[in-house]
Protein backbone atom coordinates (compact mmCIF):
# COMPACT_ATOMS: atom_id res chain seq x y z
CA UNK A 1 0.00 0.00 0.00
CA UNK A 2 1.39 3.18 -0.77
CA UNK A 3 2.48 6.17 1.63
CA UNK A 4 -0.15 8.59 2.37
CA UNK A 5 2.52 11.82 1.03
CA UNK A 6 4.91 10.95 -1.55
CA UNK A 7 6.54 13.81 -3.69
CA UNK A 8 9.60 13.26 -6.04
CA UNK A 9 11.43 15.84 -7.58
CA UNK A 10 8.42 18.13 -7.17
CA UNK A 11 8.59 21.81 -8.19
CA UNK A 12 7.16 24.83 -8.63
CA UNK A 13 7.94 27.70 -10.73
CA UNK A 14 6.82 31.28 -10.56
CA UNK A 15 8.18 32.68 -13.65
CA UNK A 16 11.94 32.93 -13.02
CA UNK A 17 11.16 31.86 -9.24
CA UNK A 18 11.71 28.88 -8.01
CA UNK A 19 9.23 28.62 -5.21
CA UNK A 20 9.88 24.37 -4.61
CA UNK A 21 12.94 23.25 -5.87
CA UNK A 22 12.99 19.35 -6.54
CA UNK A 23 12.00 18.72 -3.16
CA UNK A 24 11.63 14.72 -2.20
CA UNK A 25 9.70 13.62 0.97
CA UNK A 26 7.75 10.81 1.85
CA UNK A 27 5.12 10.93 4.96
CA UNK A 28 4.31 7.08 6.85
CA UNK A 29 0.50 6.51 7.66
CA UNK A 30 -0.26 7.62 11.08
CA UNK A 31 2.86 10.00 11.36
CA UNK A 32 2.86 13.38 12.30
CA UNK A 33 5.36 15.34 9.76
CA UNK A 34 6.41 18.70 9.87
CA UNK A 35 7.84 21.05 7.45
CA UNK A 36 9.58 23.61 8.89
CA UNK A 37 10.99 26.63 7.82
CA UNK A 38 10.97 30.75 7.43
CA UNK A 39 8.58 32.59 5.79
CA UNK A 40 8.76 32.55 1.91
CA UNK A 41 10.52 29.32 1.93
CA UNK A 42 7.97 27.25 -0.19
CA UNK A 43 6.26 25.56 2.73
CA UNK A 44 2.85 26.72 1.69
CA UNK A 45 3.85 26.67 -1.93
CA UNK A 46 4.79 22.79 -1.26
CA UNK A 47 1.07 22.57 0.28
CA UNK A 48 -0.62 24.24 -2.22
CA UNK A 49 0.68 21.61 -4.61
CA UNK A 50 0.38 18.43 -2.53
CA UNK A 51 -3.30 19.60 -1.82
CA UNK A 52 -4.15 20.27 -5.61
CA UNK A 53 -4.37 23.92 -5.26
CA UNK A 54 -1.57 24.52 -7.48
CA UNK A 55 -0.77 22.64 -10.26
CA UNK A 56 3.35 21.48 -9.91
CA UNK A 57 5.39 22.85 -12.75
CA UNK A 58 7.52 19.44 -12.26
CA UNK A 59 8.26 15.99 -10.61
CA UNK A 60 5.28 14.35 -9.00
CA UNK A 61 3.47 13.65 -5.71
CA UNK A 62 1.13 11.41 -4.89
CA UNK A 63 -1.34 11.93 -1.47
CA UNK A 64 -3.85 8.91 -0.36
CA UNK A 65 -2.58 7.03 -3.08
CA UNK A 66 -3.88 9.41 -6.11
CA UNK A 67 -1.47 11.24 -8.25
CA UNK A 68 -2.36 15.29 -7.63
CA UNK A 69 -2.26 16.55 -11.04
CA UNK A 70 -4.19 13.95 -12.90
CA UNK A 71 -6.30 12.60 -10.08
CA UNK A 72 -6.98 15.28 -7.98
CA UNK A 73 -10.77 15.08 -7.41
CA UNK A 74 -9.84 11.58 -5.89
CA UNK A 75 -7.01 13.10 -3.64
CA UNK A 76 -9.45 16.14 -2.09
CA UNK A 77 -11.82 13.59 -1.32
CA UNK A 78 -9.49 11.86 0.96
CA UNK A 79 -7.59 15.05 2.39
CA UNK A 80 -8.53 17.79 5.11
CA UNK A 81 -7.09 21.06 5.02
CA UNK A 82 -6.81 23.80 7.02
CA UNK A 83 -5.05 26.41 5.13
CA UNK A 84 -3.01 29.70 6.72
CA UNK A 85 -4.96 32.62 7.86
CA UNK A 86 -8.03 30.60 8.64
CA UNK A 87 -9.90 31.36 5.79
CA UNK A 88 -13.69 31.61 7.28
CA UNK A 89 -16.38 33.38 5.72
CA UNK A 90 -17.33 36.25 8.73
CA UNK A 91 -20.96 36.50 7.77
CA UNK A 92 -21.36 32.83 8.40
CA UNK A 93 -22.34 30.91 11.54
CA UNK A 94 -19.96 27.83 12.71
CA UNK A 95 -22.73 25.65 12.28
CA UNK A 96 -23.46 27.06 8.52
CA UNK A 97 -19.52 26.60 7.50
CA UNK A 98 -19.77 23.09 8.69
CA UNK A 99 -23.26 22.20 6.88
CA UNK A 100 -21.60 23.81 3.53
CA UNK A 101 -18.31 22.05 4.13
CA UNK A 102 -20.30 18.82 4.31
CA UNK A 103 -22.34 19.35 1.02
CA UNK A 104 -19.27 20.03 -0.34
CA UNK A 105 -18.23 16.48 0.50
CA UNK A 106 -21.16 14.57 -0.40
CA UNK A 107 -22.12 13.93 3.35
CA UNK A 108 -25.69 13.60 3.23
CA UNK A 109 -28.38 16.76 5.68
CA UNK A 110 -28.73 14.06 8.36
CA UNK A 111 -25.81 12.61 8.50
CA UNK A 112 -23.69 16.47 7.77
CA UNK A 113 -26.23 17.99 11.08
CA UNK A 114 -24.55 15.45 13.42
CA UNK A 115 -20.78 15.36 12.34
CA UNK A 116 -21.06 19.28 13.02
CA UNK A 117 -22.66 18.85 16.17
CA UNK A 118 -19.83 16.53 17.23
CA UNK A 119 -16.65 18.19 15.66
CA UNK A 120 -18.21 21.54 17.59
CA UNK A 121 -18.27 19.73 20.49
CA UNK A 122 -14.80 18.49 19.95
CA UNK A 123 -13.48 21.59 19.54
CA UNK A 124 -15.57 23.28 22.06
CA UNK A 125 -17.94 25.73 19.86
CA UNK A 126 -20.68 24.50 20.71
CA UNK A 127 -21.98 27.61 22.29
CA UNK A 128 -20.61 29.31 19.74
CA UNK A 129 -22.07 27.39 16.96
CA UNK A 130 -24.95 29.83 16.25
CA UNK A 131 -23.24 32.96 16.40
CA UNK A 132 -21.40 34.60 13.17
CA UNK A 133 -17.85 33.58 12.62
CA UNK A 134 -16.97 37.51 12.80
CA UNK A 135 -17.23 37.59 16.51
CA UNK A 136 -14.98 34.40 17.10
CA UNK A 137 -11.70 35.39 18.31
CA UNK A 138 -8.22 33.84 16.63
CA UNK A 139 -7.99 30.79 18.91
CA UNK A 140 -12.19 29.79 17.89
CA UNK A 141 -11.54 30.67 14.19
CA UNK A 142 -8.72 28.03 14.35
CA UNK A 143 -10.44 25.41 16.29
CA UNK A 144 -13.24 26.07 13.43
CA UNK A 145 -10.80 25.62 10.70
CA UNK A 146 -9.61 22.32 11.85
CA UNK A 147 -13.43 21.22 12.57
CA UNK A 148 -14.06 22.23 9.14
CA UNK A 149 -11.32 20.20 7.77
CA UNK A 150 -12.22 16.80 9.66
CA UNK A 151 -16.13 17.03 8.33
CA UNK A 152 -15.39 14.42 6.23
CA UNK A 153 -13.20 12.74 7.97
CA UNK A 154 -10.03 12.62 6.21
CA UNK A 155 -7.00 10.12 6.04
CA UNK A 156 -4.15 13.17 5.81
CA UNK A 157 -4.89 16.30 7.44
CA UNK A 158 -2.82 19.56 6.14
CA UNK A 159 -2.14 21.93 8.58
CA UNK A 160 -0.49 24.93 6.94
CA UNK A 161 0.93 27.31 9.64
CA UNK A 162 -2.23 26.58 12.04
CA UNK A 163 -0.69 28.21 14.73
CA UNK A 164 0.59 31.44 13.43
CA UNK A 165 -1.25 34.29 15.22
CA UNK A 166 -2.10 32.72 18.11
CA UNK A 167 -1.35 33.11 21.98
CA UNK A 168 0.11 30.80 23.86
CA UNK A 169 -3.01 29.51 25.03
CA UNK A 170 -4.72 28.69 22.17
CA UNK A 171 -1.40 27.44 20.56
CA UNK A 172 -0.97 25.06 23.15
CA UNK A 173 -4.51 23.63 22.94
CA UNK A 174 -4.59 23.15 19.61
CA UNK A 175 -1.13 21.25 19.84
CA UNK A 176 -3.31 19.19 22.31
CA UNK A 177 -6.25 18.54 19.57
CA UNK A 178 -4.13 17.77 16.70
CA UNK A 179 -2.04 15.15 18.93
CA UNK A 180 -5.75 13.49 19.52
CA UNK A 181 -6.40 13.64 15.90
CA UNK A 182 -3.35 11.86 15.27
CA UNK A 183 -3.52 9.34 18.46
CA UNK A 184 -7.24 8.55 18.37
CA UNK A 185 -7.76 8.30 15.24
CA UNK A 186 -4.75 7.60 13.17
CA UNK A 187 -5.00 10.97 10.99
CA UNK A 188 -1.45 11.28 8.99
CA UNK A 189 -0.87 15.14 9.77
CA UNK A 190 1.48 16.97 7.33
CA UNK A 191 1.75 20.50 9.73
CA UNK A 192 3.65 23.33 8.05
CA UNK A 193 4.95 26.13 10.68
CA UNK A 194 7.87 28.47 11.10
CA UNK A 195 7.54 27.83 15.03
CA UNK A 196 10.90 25.39 16.19
CA UNK A 197 9.30 24.58 19.54
CA UNK A 198 5.60 23.79 16.92
CA UNK A 199 7.47 21.75 15.23
CA UNK A 200 9.53 19.70 18.21
CA UNK A 201 6.06 19.46 19.92
CA UNK A 202 4.45 17.76 17.51
CA UNK A 203 6.31 16.40 14.88
CA UNK A 204 7.60 12.53 14.70
CA UNK A 205 9.79 13.39 11.69
CA UNK A 206 10.49 17.11 10.18
CA UNK A 207 11.99 18.63 6.92
CA UNK A 208 13.65 21.65 6.84
CA UNK A 209 12.70 23.29 3.98
CA UNK A 210 15.00 26.69 2.92
CA UNK A 211 14.41 28.86 -0.36
CA UNK A 212 12.66 25.99 -1.67
CA UNK A 213 14.64 23.53 -0.49
CA UNK A 214 14.88 20.17 1.60
CA UNK A 215 18.16 20.84 3.81
CA UNK A 216 17.59 18.17 6.24
CA UNK A 217 15.11 15.31 7.35
CA UNK A 218 14.55 13.45 10.31
CA UNK A 219 13.19 12.81 13.47
CA UNK A 220 13.75 16.05 16.12
CA UNK A 221 16.23 13.63 17.93
CA UNK A 222 18.00 12.58 14.86
CA UNK A 223 18.23 15.78 12.97
CA UNK A 224 19.67 17.11 17.04
CA UNK A 225 22.21 14.40 17.55
CA UNK A 226 23.28 14.95 14.30
CA UNK A 227 24.23 18.44 14.83
CA UNK A 228 26.76 17.64 17.70
CA UNK A 229 26.13 15.51 21.20
CA UNK A 230 24.89 17.37 24.03
CA UNK A 231 26.93 19.45 26.59
CA UNK A 232 26.75 18.61 29.98
CA UNK A 233 27.69 21.38 32.40
CA UNK A 234 28.55 20.38 36.05
CA UNK A 235 29.54 23.29 39.14
CA UNK A 236 31.78 21.59 41.67
CA UNK A 237 33.39 23.12 44.69
CA UNK A 238 36.33 25.07 44.15
CA UNK A 239 38.72 22.35 45.92
CA UNK A 240 37.27 19.51 43.78
CA UNK A 241 37.53 21.57 40.45
CA UNK A 242 40.79 19.91 38.96
CA UNK A 243 39.89 16.50 40.24
CA UNK A 244 35.97 16.53 38.53
CA UNK A 245 37.37 18.14 35.22
CA UNK A 246 40.00 15.11 35.09
CA UNK A 247 36.99 12.71 35.81
CA UNK A 248 34.56 14.35 33.15
CA UNK A 249 36.95 14.67 30.51
CA UNK A 250 38.03 11.28 30.19
CA UNK A 251 33.91 10.70 29.50
CA UNK A 252 33.59 13.04 27.01
CA UNK A 253 35.46 16.03 24.80
CA UNK A 254 35.41 19.15 27.04
CA UNK A 255 34.29 22.47 25.98
CA UNK A 256 34.05 26.24 26.87
CA UNK A 257 32.30 26.86 30.05
CA UNK A 258 32.58 29.76 32.39
CA UNK A 259 35.05 30.10 34.89
CA UNK A 260 34.15 27.24 38.09
CA UNK A 261 32.16 25.39 35.59
CA UNK A 262 33.11 22.20 33.66
CA UNK A 263 31.41 21.51 30.29
CA UNK A 264 31.36 18.03 28.10
CA UNK A 265 30.04 16.90 25.04
CA UNK A 266 28.18 13.76 25.97
CA UNK A 267 28.82 11.71 23.13
CA UNK A 268 26.44 8.44 24.60
CA UNK A 269 23.76 11.21 24.76
CA UNK A 270 21.95 12.09 27.69
CA UNK A 271 22.00 8.49 28.76
CA UNK A 272 25.64 9.15 29.73
CA UNK A 273 24.68 11.35 32.22
CA UNK A 274 24.07 8.75 34.70
CA UNK A 275 27.96 7.56 33.92
CA UNK A 276 29.21 10.88 34.37
CA UNK A 277 27.52 11.53 37.83
CA UNK A 278 28.73 8.52 38.78
CA UNK A 279 32.04 8.44 38.70
CA UNK A 280 32.26 12.22 40.11
CA UNK A 281 30.46 10.71 43.11
CA UNK A 282 33.07 7.74 43.01
CA UNK A 283 35.50 10.44 43.68
CA UNK A 284 33.65 12.23 46.33
CA UNK A 285 32.69 14.41 44.23
CA UNK A 286 29.91 16.99 45.25
CA UNK A 287 27.98 18.08 41.88
CA UNK A 288 26.62 21.61 43.06
CA UNK A 289 24.61 22.46 39.72
CA UNK A 290 23.92 20.42 36.55
CA UNK A 291 23.13 21.51 33.05
CA UNK A 292 22.32 19.88 30.08
CA UNK A 293 22.38 21.76 27.07
CA UNK A 294 20.82 19.59 24.00
CA UNK A 295 20.93 20.86 20.47
CA UNK A 296 17.87 22.80 19.21
CA UNK A 297 16.23 22.36 15.78
CA UNK A 298 17.39 25.94 15.27
CA UNK A 299 21.05 24.53 15.73
CA UNK A 300 19.75 22.29 13.20
CA UNK A 301 18.70 25.16 10.83
CA UNK A 302 21.53 26.96 11.54
CA UNK A 303 23.97 24.18 10.89
CA UNK A 304 22.22 23.33 7.25
CA UNK A 305 21.50 26.98 6.36
CA UNK A 306 24.18 29.37 8.14
CA UNK A 307 21.00 31.41 9.55
CA UNK A 308 19.28 31.20 12.34
CA UNK A 309 15.49 30.71 12.17
CA UNK A 310 14.46 32.29 15.66
CA UNK A 311 16.17 35.45 16.35
CA UNK A 312 17.32 36.50 12.84
CA UNK A 313 20.96 36.44 13.49
CA UNK A 314 23.52 34.33 11.23
CA UNK A 315 25.32 31.78 12.55
CA UNK B 1 -18.12 9.98 16.64
CA UNK B 2 -19.77 8.53 13.57
CA UNK B 3 -18.23 7.36 10.78
CA UNK B 4 -18.85 10.10 7.55
CA UNK B 5 -19.81 7.71 4.51
CA UNK B 6 -17.81 8.10 1.62
CA UNK B 7 -19.82 8.91 -1.81
CA UNK B 8 -19.64 10.86 -4.29
CA UNK B 9 -20.73 14.23 -4.05
CA UNK B 10 -23.73 15.83 -5.49
CA UNK B 11 -22.44 18.84 -7.95
CA UNK B 12 -26.31 20.04 -7.86
CA UNK B 13 -26.42 20.16 -4.05
CA UNK B 14 -23.25 22.07 -4.39
CA UNK B 15 -24.92 24.43 -6.87
CA UNK B 16 -27.74 25.39 -4.63
CA UNK B 17 -25.89 25.30 -1.68
CA UNK B 18 -23.51 27.80 -2.97
CA UNK B 19 -26.14 29.67 -4.15
CA UNK B 20 -27.95 29.60 -0.85
CA UNK B 21 -24.72 30.98 0.27
CA UNK B 22 -24.68 33.98 -1.67
CA UNK B 23 -28.20 34.71 -0.33
CA UNK B 24 -27.74 34.52 2.73
CA UNK B 25 -24.65 36.75 2.75
CA UNK B 26 -27.33 39.29 1.25
CA UNK B 27 -29.83 39.09 3.40
CA UNK B 28 -26.98 39.68 6.36
CA UNK B 29 -25.47 42.59 4.56
CA UNK B 30 -28.09 44.27 2.63
CA UNK B 31 -25.75 46.78 1.38
CA UNK B 32 -24.49 44.10 -0.98
CA UNK B 33 -28.10 44.57 -2.80
CA UNK B 34 -29.16 48.15 -1.98
CA UNK B 35 -27.15 49.50 -5.07
CA UNK B 36 -28.77 47.29 -7.51
CA UNK B 37 -32.28 47.76 -6.29
CA UNK B 38 -32.06 51.79 -5.83
CA UNK B 39 -30.39 52.61 -9.34
CA UNK B 40 -32.76 50.91 -12.15
CA UNK B 41 -35.16 52.56 -9.40
CA UNK B 42 -33.80 55.89 -9.76
CA UNK B 43 -33.04 55.50 -13.58
CA UNK B 44 -36.65 54.80 -14.72
CA UNK B 45 -37.90 57.36 -12.28
CA UNK B 46 -35.63 60.10 -13.73
CA UNK B 47 -35.69 59.11 -17.31
CA UNK B 48 -39.28 58.51 -17.79
CA UNK B 49 -39.84 62.00 -16.17
CA UNK B 50 -36.79 63.52 -17.92
CA UNK B 51 -37.15 62.29 -21.66
CA UNK B 52 -41.11 61.99 -21.35
CA UNK B 53 -41.53 63.71 -24.99
CA UNK B 54 -38.91 61.28 -26.44
CA UNK B 55 -41.28 58.52 -27.63
CA UNK B 56 -42.26 61.50 -30.01
CA UNK B 57 -39.40 60.07 -32.09
CA UNK B 58 -39.45 57.91 -34.53
CA UNK B 59 -38.77 54.02 -33.07
CA UNK B 60 -40.05 53.99 -29.57
CA UNK B 61 -43.16 52.66 -30.22
CA UNK B 62 -44.94 53.74 -27.63
CA UNK B 63 -46.39 57.02 -26.40
CA UNK B 64 -45.36 56.53 -22.71
CA UNK B 65 -41.30 57.01 -21.76
CA UNK B 66 -42.01 54.74 -19.01
CA UNK B 67 -42.77 51.78 -20.95
CA UNK B 68 -39.33 52.43 -22.61
CA UNK B 69 -37.15 53.06 -19.83
CA UNK B 70 -38.78 50.25 -17.50
CA UNK B 71 -37.23 47.47 -19.20
CA UNK B 72 -34.12 49.18 -20.05
CA UNK B 73 -33.81 49.29 -16.45
CA UNK B 74 -34.75 46.33 -15.61
CA UNK B 75 -31.75 44.79 -17.49
CA UNK B 76 -29.84 47.17 -16.58
CA UNK B 77 -30.24 46.40 -13.08
CA UNK B 78 -30.04 42.65 -13.87
CA UNK B 79 -26.30 42.88 -15.26
CA UNK B 80 -25.94 44.62 -12.17
CA UNK B 81 -27.00 41.94 -10.05
CA UNK B 82 -24.62 39.91 -12.35
CA UNK B 83 -22.00 41.44 -10.55
CA UNK B 84 -23.01 39.86 -7.50
CA UNK B 85 -21.31 36.22 -7.96
CA UNK B 86 -18.22 38.15 -9.45
CA UNK B 87 -18.18 39.79 -6.07
CA UNK B 88 -18.68 37.18 -4.08
CA UNK B 89 -15.81 35.36 -5.92
CA UNK B 90 -13.51 38.47 -5.66
CA UNK B 91 -13.96 38.71 -1.71
CA UNK B 92 -13.55 34.93 -1.31
CA UNK B 93 -10.09 34.61 -3.99
CA UNK B 94 -8.73 37.63 -1.34
CA UNK B 95 -9.55 36.16 1.96
CA UNK B 96 -9.10 32.41 1.15
CA UNK B 97 -12.16 31.12 1.36
CA UNK B 98 -12.56 29.99 -2.30
CA UNK B 99 -9.63 27.75 -1.94
CA UNK B 100 -11.63 25.89 0.55
CA UNK B 101 -14.28 25.18 -1.80
CA UNK B 102 -11.64 24.24 -4.71
CA UNK B 103 -10.05 21.73 -1.78
CA UNK B 104 -13.21 20.08 -1.77
CA UNK B 105 -14.38 17.34 -4.29
CA UNK B 106 -16.42 19.26 -6.32
CA UNK B 107 -16.50 20.64 -10.20
CA UNK B 108 -15.64 23.70 -11.17
CA UNK B 109 -18.83 23.97 -12.98
CA UNK B 110 -20.74 23.15 -10.18
CA UNK B 111 -19.00 26.01 -8.19
CA UNK B 112 -19.55 28.23 -10.67
CA UNK B 113 -23.55 27.40 -11.78
CA UNK B 114 -23.84 27.94 -8.30
CA UNK B 115 -22.20 31.98 -8.40
CA UNK B 116 -24.58 32.27 -11.18
CA UNK B 117 -27.93 31.03 -9.55
CA UNK B 118 -26.59 33.54 -6.85
CA UNK B 119 -26.26 36.29 -9.99
CA UNK B 120 -29.57 34.98 -11.29
CA UNK B 121 -31.81 34.93 -7.91
CA UNK B 122 -30.79 38.44 -7.12
CA UNK B 123 -32.00 39.76 -10.04
CA UNK B 124 -35.70 39.15 -9.56
CA UNK B 125 -35.09 41.50 -6.97
CA UNK B 126 -34.90 44.42 -9.05
CA UNK B 127 -36.75 43.70 -12.01
CA UNK B 128 -39.32 43.28 -9.32
CA UNK B 129 -38.70 46.14 -7.76
CA UNK B 130 -38.87 48.16 -11.23
CA UNK B 131 -42.12 46.76 -12.19
CA UNK B 132 -43.61 47.62 -9.15
CA UNK B 133 -42.78 51.31 -9.19
CA UNK B 134 -43.26 51.64 -13.26
CA UNK B 135 -46.56 50.11 -12.31
CA UNK B 136 -47.45 51.75 -9.12
CA UNK B 137 -46.43 55.09 -10.00
CA UNK B 138 -45.40 56.13 -13.01
CA UNK B 139 -48.72 54.16 -14.67
CA UNK B 140 -46.60 52.09 -16.91
CA UNK B 141 -48.27 49.56 -19.74
CA UNK B 142 -48.15 45.90 -20.50
CA UNK B 143 -49.46 45.53 -23.83
CA UNK B 144 -47.94 42.18 -24.27
CA UNK B 145 -49.84 40.86 -20.93
CA UNK B 146 -49.52 37.85 -18.56
CA UNK B 147 -46.59 36.66 -21.71
CA UNK B 148 -45.04 40.68 -21.59
CA UNK B 149 -44.24 40.13 -18.18
CA UNK B 150 -42.77 36.71 -17.95
CA UNK B 151 -40.43 37.95 -21.78
CA UNK B 152 -39.06 40.26 -19.23
CA UNK B 153 -38.70 38.41 -16.16
CA UNK B 154 -36.49 35.68 -18.15
CA UNK B 155 -34.93 38.54 -20.20
CA UNK B 156 -33.35 39.66 -17.11
CA UNK B 157 -32.32 36.23 -15.69
CA UNK B 158 -30.34 35.38 -18.59
CA UNK B 159 -29.05 38.86 -18.73
CA UNK B 160 -27.22 38.25 -15.03
CA UNK B 161 -26.60 35.03 -16.04
CA UNK B 162 -24.39 36.23 -18.85
CA UNK B 163 -22.97 39.04 -17.46
CA UNK B 164 -22.33 37.20 -14.15
CA UNK B 165 -20.41 34.40 -16.57
CA UNK B 166 -18.68 37.58 -17.87
CA UNK B 167 -17.64 39.10 -14.49
CA UNK B 168 -16.39 35.65 -13.44
CA UNK B 169 -13.59 35.22 -16.01
CA UNK B 170 -12.56 38.32 -15.22
CA UNK B 171 -12.39 37.94 -11.59
CA UNK B 172 -11.06 34.41 -12.00
CA UNK B 173 -8.24 36.06 -13.81
CA UNK B 174 -7.31 38.94 -11.72
CA UNK B 175 -7.98 37.71 -8.62
CA UNK B 176 -9.22 41.02 -6.55
CA UNK B 177 -11.69 42.97 -6.10
CA UNK B 178 -10.31 45.62 -8.26
CA UNK B 179 -11.15 43.21 -11.00
CA UNK B 180 -15.26 44.62 -10.73
CA UNK B 181 -14.39 47.71 -11.73
CA UNK B 182 -12.66 46.77 -15.05
CA UNK B 183 -16.10 44.46 -15.25
CA UNK B 184 -18.50 46.97 -14.72
CA UNK B 185 -17.30 49.36 -17.23
CA UNK B 186 -16.51 46.72 -19.89
CA UNK B 187 -19.90 45.25 -18.93
CA UNK B 188 -22.13 48.40 -19.02
CA UNK B 189 -20.57 49.80 -22.09
CA UNK B 190 -22.03 46.77 -24.17
CA UNK B 191 -24.76 47.44 -22.63
CA UNK B 192 -24.84 51.16 -23.61
CA UNK B 193 -23.90 50.94 -26.97
CA UNK B 194 -27.43 49.16 -27.73
CA UNK B 195 -31.04 49.92 -28.17
CA UNK B 196 -31.32 49.95 -24.68
CA UNK B 197 -31.54 54.14 -24.05
CA UNK B 198 -32.66 54.72 -27.73
CA UNK B 199 -34.27 53.11 -30.44
CA UNK B 200 -31.71 52.26 -33.65
CA UNK B 201 -33.82 54.57 -35.83
CA UNK B 202 -32.72 57.39 -32.88
CA UNK B 203 -28.84 56.22 -33.21
CA UNK B 204 -26.35 57.83 -35.53
CA UNK B 205 -22.66 57.18 -36.52
CA UNK B 206 -20.82 54.72 -35.51
CA UNK B 207 -22.81 54.14 -32.52
CA UNK B 208 -25.80 53.18 -34.79
CA UNK B 209 -23.66 50.29 -36.44
CA UNK B 210 -22.42 48.78 -33.02
CA UNK B 211 -25.83 49.31 -31.88
CA UNK B 212 -27.20 47.29 -34.63
CA UNK B 213 -24.72 44.12 -34.86
CA UNK B 214 -24.19 44.34 -30.69
CA UNK B 215 -26.40 41.30 -29.57
CA UNK B 216 -27.28 42.87 -26.50
CA UNK B 217 -29.65 44.71 -28.92
CA UNK B 218 -31.23 41.39 -30.03
CA UNK B 219 -31.77 40.37 -26.03
CA UNK B 220 -32.62 43.64 -24.89
CA UNK B 221 -35.87 44.33 -27.61
CA UNK B 222 -37.28 40.67 -26.94
CA UNK B 223 -37.35 41.95 -22.93
CA UNK B 224 -39.26 45.24 -23.94
CA UNK B 225 -41.79 43.88 -26.63
CA UNK B 226 -44.16 43.21 -23.96
CA UNK B 227 -43.95 46.68 -22.48
CA UNK B 228 -44.52 48.22 -26.41
CA UNK B 229 -46.87 46.10 -27.99
CA UNK B 230 -47.87 42.21 -28.50
CA UNK B 231 -45.16 39.24 -27.57
CA UNK B 232 -44.10 37.69 -31.09
CA UNK B 233 -42.02 34.97 -31.93
CA UNK B 234 -40.49 37.33 -34.66
CA UNK B 235 -38.87 39.89 -31.97
CA UNK B 236 -38.08 36.77 -29.57
CA UNK B 237 -36.03 34.68 -32.34
CA UNK B 238 -32.91 36.68 -32.34
CA UNK B 239 -32.90 37.57 -28.80
CA UNK B 240 -33.33 34.00 -28.17
CA UNK B 241 -30.23 33.07 -30.18
CA UNK B 242 -27.99 36.05 -29.29
CA UNK B 243 -28.94 34.96 -25.63
CA UNK B 244 -28.08 31.72 -26.21
CA UNK B 245 -24.89 32.15 -27.74
CA UNK B 246 -24.05 34.82 -25.16
CA UNK B 247 -24.60 31.91 -22.35
CA UNK B 248 -22.64 29.43 -24.27
CA UNK B 249 -19.76 32.24 -24.99
CA UNK B 250 -19.59 33.30 -21.49
CA UNK B 251 -19.53 30.03 -19.99
CA UNK B 252 -16.58 28.43 -22.05
CA UNK B 253 -14.92 32.30 -21.02
CA UNK B 254 -15.57 31.91 -17.41
CA UNK B 255 -14.76 27.88 -17.34
CA UNK B 256 -11.04 29.24 -19.03
CA UNK B 257 -10.13 32.00 -16.90
CA UNK B 258 -11.19 29.27 -13.87
CA UNK B 259 -8.14 27.41 -15.18
CA UNK B 260 -5.77 30.61 -14.32
CA UNK B 261 -6.96 30.64 -10.37
CA UNK B 262 -3.92 28.31 -9.68
CA UNK B 263 -1.71 30.52 -11.47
Amino acid sequence: MSRPIEAENLTRTFGNLVAVNSINLTVEEGEVFGFLGPNGAGKSTAVRMLTTLLKPTGGAARVAGFDVASEASMVRKKIGVALQDAAIDPLMTGNELLRLQAVLHGISRHEGKQRCAELLERVGLTAAGDKRVGTYSGGMRRRLDLALSLVHQPKVLFLDEPTTGLDPTSRVALWEEVRTLNKEIGTTVFLTTQYLEEADQLAQRIAIIDNGRIVREGTPTKLKSDVGAPTLRVDVAESDFETAKQVMTKLGEERPARKGRIAIGLDGGTRAITSVLKSLEDQDIEVQHVELDEPSLDDVFADATGRRLEGGSDT
Amino acid sequence: MTTASTRNTSQLHVTVAITKRGLMRMRRLPSLMIPSIIMPIFFVVAFSGSFSSVVELDGYSTDKAVNWMAAWAILQGSAFSGLGGGGLTATDLENGFFDRMRAAPITPSALISGLVGYSVTRAVLPTTAVLIVSFAALDADMPGGLLGFIVAYLTAIGIAAVMSLFVLGIVFTMKTLKSLAIAQVVMFSTMFLSVGQAPLEAIQGWLYHVAKYNPITHVIRMGRQGFLGDVTWAETQPGFISLALLLIGSSLWARACYQKVDI
